[in-house]
């Protein structure tokens, strides 16, 4: 139970230091991701830095 | 969206594209409106609902561009771009073939060899030149070719197989004299050719084949659903039939 617990706690930590790391990033910056689930079509992409040496376009869009 | 896929199909493999779903719709919401859409398919383009680094407006869409060494060039709506977006994807795909700005002089000729896939001649150059920025050069390329060698293997892993073959092909020839990277290209293409593999390679090509054949027709069309199921059932026990199981089932998705 005190495993389990501490085990979420880590995983709430580490999510909450990836959102403050990418907090900052903007024009200029180098940000560093790794997706925690595999995009669709990815073919074995799990980061941004296994892209690096090819331009990226990355557009935010919604499906409403 | 569109300008994005427009671009997607422009580029093809030099330019990646991440589509990335910010309104909450789950993975199998937005795979299915993509499809329905007629938008799988097209050009080098990934999907998913993680934010790899935050949107800077008030609304969507948003275009993000990152050039080759990993650094946000560009960000905000796409409508505000015009043609400098073109200009600076073009520019980045000219410079994914040249040194990075700052290389030393003596170094620029070996990022020139490494570009053009002349991996071995980049690395003995690295070690003859031996400076502190040749040995960071070799790791760059070290660490480059290991990513596109972990990148085939998950494409085997996971029965990407024409995909793998492809990949394999071009890495065989860049990786030619560079004995401790030969030798880990050499043990997945012995993957690839294991027999083993035969019937993952003939669901793969089934399957590939129709998804090209219907993404950009009406992909949920009954008889593509049907073709879709029966080709999971024929090829069953194979990463290719569970993608195309995946396919039938989003059909259904509304």
């Amino acid at each position: 139970m005190k495993n389990t617990m501490k085990a979420r706690l880590l995983a709430s930590l580490a999510v909450l230091a990836c959102a403050a790391s990418s907090a900052s990033a903007g024009v200029g910056d180098t940000p560093e991701y790794k997706f925690r689930k595999p995009p669709v079509n990815a073919l074995g992409v799990t980061s941004l830095a296994d892209l690096r040496g090819k331009p990226v376009l990355v557009d935010f869009w919604g499906t409403r | 969206m569109p300008s994005a896929l427009k671009l997607a199909e422009e580029y093809g493999d030099a330019l990646q594209v991440i589509f990335v779903e910010c309104q909450g719709a789950t993975r199998d919401q937005y795979e299915a409106f993509a499809w329905k859409q007629k938008w799988m398919g097209l050009g080098n383009t990934m999907w998913t609902e993680e934010r790899p680094f935050p949107t800077v407006g008030n609304g969507l869409p948003e275009t993000a561009l990152v050039g080759v060494d990993g650094q946000i060039l560009m960000q905000g709506h796409p409508g505000n771009f015009g043609k400098k977006l073109e200009e600076a994807i073009a520019a980045e795909i000219k410079k994914a073939k040249e040194a990075p700005s700052g290389t030393p002089a003596p170094l620029k000729k070996v990022w020139s060899s490494f570009a053009k896939g002349e991996l071995a001649e980049a690395l003995a150059e690295c070690d003859k030149l031996g400076t502190e920025d040749a040995k960071a050069a070799r790791d760059e390329f070290v660490a480059r070719t290991t990513r596109r060698i972990a990148r085939a293997k998950w494409l085997l892993d996971n029965g990407f197989v024409g995909e793998a073959e492809k990949h394999l092909e071009k890495l065989g020839k860049d990786v030619k004299g560079a004995a401790e990277l030969e030798t880990l290209v050499t043990a997945e293409v012995t993957r690839l050719n294991d027999p083993a593999l035969a019937a993952e390679r003939d669901a793969a090509k089934a399957v590939s084949t129709f998804f090209g054949q219907v993404a950009k027709k009406k992909p949920f069309d009954a008889p593509n659903v049907q073709k879709a199921e029966s080709l999971a059932e024929k090829h069953t026990g194979t990463k290719s039939a569970e993608r195309a199981s995946r396919f039938a089932a989003l059909s259904k998705v509304r």
